[in-house]
């Protein structure tokens, strides 16, 4: 009996404290979504499931959901295939590897929100730094205006969300590359295999758990990602840019309705819930083999 | 213990007594938005001179960017952890009145008091016959011109007209290089206001009867009137993408000839483009004779729940004194709320200034109406999707009309 229930004590403080940072929380987000909230959010009457309703009427919320999802794709999977290549060199021996490093790891140490609107500055189509410097190399004679439609901005706002991913993957993956012990190359050259099977067959399956792991938390925070999209367009024009957060933050704090936003959150923590799912299996499977 | 000893232990526990002392003053929280980087120096300051002439009270002044401001507030306030004062948009007092959350003035406001302002800009915050806030920030909106460009294309005065208007855009066009006549705002905060000049000129309004007015045949035409301006090259290109701020750096750079803008961009221009030749003019007339400008007043207000609602009103007294108002609208380049305050040569002598407050006969205030975010929101977007082409221009508005019918029931 001691021993049964000793493990469940030692996990106690721990789960309280999880317990009043999320859950509760929770909980009061699960009744703003379930009731009439006026905009300084006080709860009226119970409506049940009416602002996922309304939410799903929405073409708006469809749309951002989608491109959400595009975006976090996008975004995630052109990280990882442009990260694997530049750990590979970060990770060759060669003159200058120290400072190489120190300027891929650079714009992780600079806020997000800054290096956004130092886009959105790069972006104006009279006086940005984008357009002059390819009219300077005479790439196109008028000025291309970036931000004015989805068609352009949108593909720059997943340009940057690479961008700015790409130091904390790479930086994943130099860790596992350091635990490749070399003496497999040197095996694997001796028996004649070349630098792509050497890639394909050692290096890639022994970086397999660290892709897995960024793979998952790029996804988590990409999905969840403010700043890019909010300082360079707000979402718009006409929302054609807005993903789940920013439409969240607009009917939230701009238009005030808090029900729904607490719907749109809900509706979030649960895309996101999952991936944390597949992140906990993995991590499990890891531990396991 | 030594005498050294001693007198540490003396100088400790009247510190605490000093500091206990400290703490029953009463404190005075303020929330304000800042306009621009002399906000928050220019409060400060006034607090310091309130706190020398009232020692028992301290101002504690918050200063947010205007963009964070609502969403600071909602989140204040549903917390129960907001200031006892704070600036608001007059468009959303109408929801805080509503709800309860801000405190009627009219027991602390004298007719001595109330005089000191233009009636024009204390009556938007007069709710059920009120007075639930002060004018904390008044402007209007006028076009400015830029006169070098106009002399080059030969034009001798300001459009009286949309029509003369256009012609002009179209002079300035053929003077070819990358200069264009209309600088049209089409991105964030007040694309649907940029859109309401053209409106208001052709005789039509936000809400009429309770209804939108975005599916009247004045919207409509003027929709159609700024597409031909942007499909006829009369504006800079990718209007979607200009904010405010934006086409004003524009005419700053003297890469559009107009813009339709509040008076401080004079200040601006002042500092960061003295030597363009600029004159501001009224916003041009319709085919009828029709003609607007938009109206607009920030208030400041006292929340119901505050429990210094005596010092708060002090507080609002001084910084409404004719002193306080006129340092306060020369950092920001408003015009001002108070009658006297309007005589200072300052004001009196402004040209610039002179064209906004002649136009306020006909300004048209923010109308008093639930949800103005919400209308604003859709409004800008449908008028985004017509800029782009993404959309006829009368089944956009209908769509967007039928949107703000509900949002107004």
């Amino acid at each position: 009996m001691q021993r049964a229930t000793a493990p469940y004590v030692l996990i106690l403080p721990s789960f309280i404290l999880a317990a009043a940072i999320i859950l509760w929380p929770l909980k009061e987000i699960i009744s703003l979504s379930l009731h009439d909230v006026n905009r300084f959010g006080m709860i009226r009457d119970f409506i049940g499931l009416q602002h996922f309703r309304v939410l799903f009427a929405d073409p708006d919320f469809i749309a951002a959901t989608w491109r959400t999802l595009f975006w976090t794709a996008s975004v995630v999977v052109g990280t990882l295939v442009i990260s694997v290549p530049i750990a590979l060199i970060l990770n060759e021996d060669f003159y200058g590897r120290g400072i190489a490093r120190i300027l891929i790891m650079l714009p992780w140490a600079i806020s997000l929100t800054m290096t956004a609107i130092v886009w959105r500055w790069a972006l104006n189509g009279e006086s940005g730094m984008l357009n002059s410097a390819l009219r300077g190399l005479g790439l196109i004679d008028t000025n291309i205006q970036w931000l004015a439609e989805a068609s352009t901005a949108f593909p720059m706002q997943i340009f940057i969300g690479i961008l700015v991913s790409i130091p904390f993957t790479v930086t994943i993956f130099l860790g596992g590359l350091s635990s490749v012990p070399d003496d497999l190359y040197e095996a694997a050259a001796t028996e004649g295999a070349g630098s792509w099977d050497q890639f394909r067959l050692i290096t890639l399956p022994l970086l397999r758990p660290f892709i897995n792991i960024a793979f998952v938390l790029n996804t988590i925070y990409v999905f969840n990602s403010f700043p890019i999209i909010w300082a360079t367009t707000q979402g718009g024009p006409a929302n054609s840019t807005d993903i789940l957060v920013t439409y969240l933050y607009k009917t939230g704090f701009r238009v005030g309705k808090l029900g729904e936003a607490a719907a749109v959150s809900l509706i979030m923590f649960a895309i996101l819930l999952v991936f944390t799912i597949i992140y906990v299996r993995l991590a499990m499977r890891e531990a396991k083999s | 213990m030594t005498i050294r000893q001693k007198i540490c232990l003396l100088a400790g526990a009247s510190l605490i007594a000093f500091s206990t002392s400290a703490l029953a003053e009463t404190t005075v929280r303020v929330t304000i938005a800042e306009y621009s980087k002399g906000t928050g120096p220019y409060f400060e300051e006034a607090a310091k001179a309130f706190e020398a002439a009232n020692p028992d009270t301290k101002i504690q002044i918050e200063v947010v960017p205007w963009d964070n401001l609502q969403q600071k507030l909602t989140t204040d306030i549903s917390a129960g952890a907001n200031a006892d004062l704070s600036i608001i948009g007059t468009r959303w007092l109408l929801d805080y009145v509503k709800e309860g959350i801000v405190a009627p003035l009219d027991d602390h406001i004298t007719p001595d008091f109330k005089a000191r302002f233009i009636d024009t800009f204390l009556s938007p915050s007069v709710m059920n016959g009120k007075v639930y806030g002060l004018p904390i920030a008044a402007s209007a909106r006028a076009m400015y011109y830029n006169k070098d460009i106009f002399a080059k294309a030969g034009i001798d005065t300001p459009p009286a007209t949309w029509a003369d208007f256009k012609t002009d855009a179209e002079k300035i066009k053929k003077l070819g290089g990358e200069t264009y006549g209309f600088g049209l705002q089409g991105k964030e905060i007040e694309t649907d206001v940029y859109f309401y000049y053209g409106m208001w000129s052709n005789g039509g309004e936000i809400v009429k009867d309770g209804k939108s007015g975005l599916d009247s045949q004045a919207a409509i035409d003027t929709a159609k009137l700024y597409k031909s301006f942007i499909d006829e090259g009369l504006t800079q290109p990718g209007v979607t993408s200009y904010s405010r701020e934006d086409v004003q750096n524009l005419f700053k750079q003297g890469k559009v000839a107009t813009v339709i803008t509040a008076p401080f961009l004079s200040n601006q221009i002042k500092t960061e483009a003295p030597n363009l030749k600029y004159g501001v003019a009224p916003i041009p007339a319709g085919p009828s004779g029709d003609k607007g400008t938009y109206g607009v007043t920030d208030s400041i207000v006292l929340f119901e729940n505050s429990k210094n609602k005596e010092a708060a009103w002090k507080f609002l007294d001084f910084i409404f004194t004719k002193e306080q108002r006129t340092k306060f609208d020369k950092v920001e380049g408003f015009l001002p709320v108070n009658a006297e305050e309007a005589k200072d040569p300052y004001f009196a002598d402004n040209a610039d200034l002179k064209v906004f407050t002649s136009l306020l006969p006909n300004a048209r205030f923010a109308p008093v109406i639930p949800g103005w975010e919400d209308i604003a929101q859709t409004t800008s977007n449908a008028i985004q999707k017509i800029y782009l082409g993404q959309g006829d221009p009368e089944a956009t508005l209908k769509e967007a009309a039928a949107k703000v019918n509900e949002t107004l029931k």
